[in-house]
């Protein structure tokens, strides 16, 4: 068994304690999972005490509906992912939450294109979505990474890569069909 | 473009979070029905989810822990929903791997749903059932508040409030004075900004909502403690 199935289990065992009632063992899986959250979070919202608060309102939103997890029906730890990725591309669409940014914030929000290409080179080089990847054409892929790891946008991604908006989402459709053939 | 072409595309623009808010929803109610969806779904989730493990863990603030605990300490938690996999029809009763899957399935379905709609009050632009006007301690107009039927709040500053670097404006709403003030939100800064809804009742004609100023990143107790900068009670829309 792998280390991450082993957080695997520990966070599934956490969460339905939270689903009885138990504060505590929220705390706990606070404890081992934020760290990584805020970080998720961070790659789409870039500021740090967004990325915080996009966390924050996740936890909440996890006691709330604690209820709902099964161990049986899926893994705690991807259930989390998407609560807080969800959020904060719900936090990056909604324009009001960011009327106050800089210009120099504006440009840091552009660079986080970065985080895609990085994201895509730390994956194991035994990963099937790695290789995957990397049988698509570098447009497809790189639009695909963009979209999914740093929350761009269509227009943010045909800005990126210079391309119409048409082109580009003609480009995930093929690329993301691609993907799944390949992966499946 | 084949059946199973247009549902991989439809999966991918899902999982990217690249629709919008009719083509999310739309997405939303076929997961309920059509399993094939569903489980592209939750399939290409887990598999892109690989792509997050790679993040580095950031620093968590202190008192960060604290200040989520503070306010579970006055939220309930939802009753427990019926899963699929507790009522498998008797024609099913012979296909286990069919309900594991749905059931998976729906549990992902059940996060994603959560995390699309949970940020906001609804799809379509709703209506608010009460609106505030609130007044400063010198009895002018601070702030004004739609509050809408799920106890979204949508706060609209009419005055500049500054906000010291060590503190936070908490908003905060009374809808029974045996339960106290619960908090709706904090909000770091003046801005027009929405809070989320809590499961507390429907907004009333003549609930109390205020705004507090707290020490970051939220009150300690859970309660106001520092100083009113504006307060009012709740007016029924007209219509």
């Amino acid at each position: 068994m792998s280390a991450l199935d082993d957080r695997d289990q520990f966070c599934d065992g956490l969460l339905t304690r939270v689903a009885r009632g138990d504060r505590d063992a929220l705390g706990d899986l606070f404890n081992s999972e934020a760290g990584r959250l805020i970080a998720i979070a961070r790659r789409i919202l870039r500021r740090g005490e967004l990325a915080e608060e996009a966390v924050q309102e996740s936890f909440i939103a996890v006691w709330r509906n604690a209820t709902r997890f099964d161990p049986a029906r899926g893994n705690a730890r991807a259930w989390l992912t998407t609560i807080v990725r969800n959020r904060a591309l719900n936090m990056l669409r909604d324009g009001s939450r960011m009327d106050l940014v800089t210009e120099d914030e504006i440009a840091d929000y552009q660079d986080r294109s970065g985080e895609a290409g990085i994201a895509y080179g730390t994956l194991g080089e035994g990963d099937a979505l790695r290789h995957c990847l990397s049988q698509l054409e570098d447009k497809k892929r790189h639009s695909i990474l963009l979209a999914y790891v740093v929350g761009f946008s269509h227009g943010e991604i045909a800005a990126k890569l210079d391309a119409p908006v048409g082109t580009v989402k003609a480009w995930i459709r093929r690329g993301v069909i691609s993907l799944q053939e390949c992966l499946s | 473009m084949t059946d199973d072409s247009e549902r991989l595309a439809r999966a991918g623009d899902y999982v990217l979070g690249l629709m919008d808010d009719a083509a999310r929803t739309q997405a939303e109610r076929d997961m309920e029905h059509d399993a094939m969806f569903r489980e592209a779904v939750r399939r290409f989730a887990e598999r892109m989810s690989n792509l997050d493990e790679t993040a580095a863990p950031a620093a968590v603030p202190s008192g960060m822990w604290d200040s989520i605990r503070a306010r579970i300490d006055t939220i309930p938690q939802e009753a427990q929903q019926t899963a699929p996999s507790a009522h498998p029809v008797a024609a099913n009763q012979n296909r286990p791997a069919f309900w594991r899957k749905a059931a998976v399935a729906a549990s992902l379905f059940a996060a994603l749903g959560l995390g699309y709609l949970g940020g906001r009050a609804t799809v379509s632009p709703p209506q608010p059932v009460v609106l505030v006007v609130l007044q400063t301690p010198q009895n002018t107009a601070g702030a004004v508040f739609e509050a809408f039927a799920d106890n979204s709040v949508r706060i609209v500053p009419l005055e500049n409030f500054q906000v010291p670097d060590d503190k936070i404006m908490q908003v905060w709403t009374l809808y029974d004075p045996s339960v106290g003030p619960v908090s709706l939100g904090t909000l770091p800064r003046t801005e027009v900004a929405t809070l989320q809804g809590q499961p507390f009742p429907t907004p009333a004609d003549g609930q109390l909502y205020e705004i507090t100023l707290e020490p970051k990143p939220g009150s300690p107790t859970g309660k106001p403690t520092g100083p009113i900068l504006v307060k009012g009670f709740a007016r029924p829309t007209p219509g």
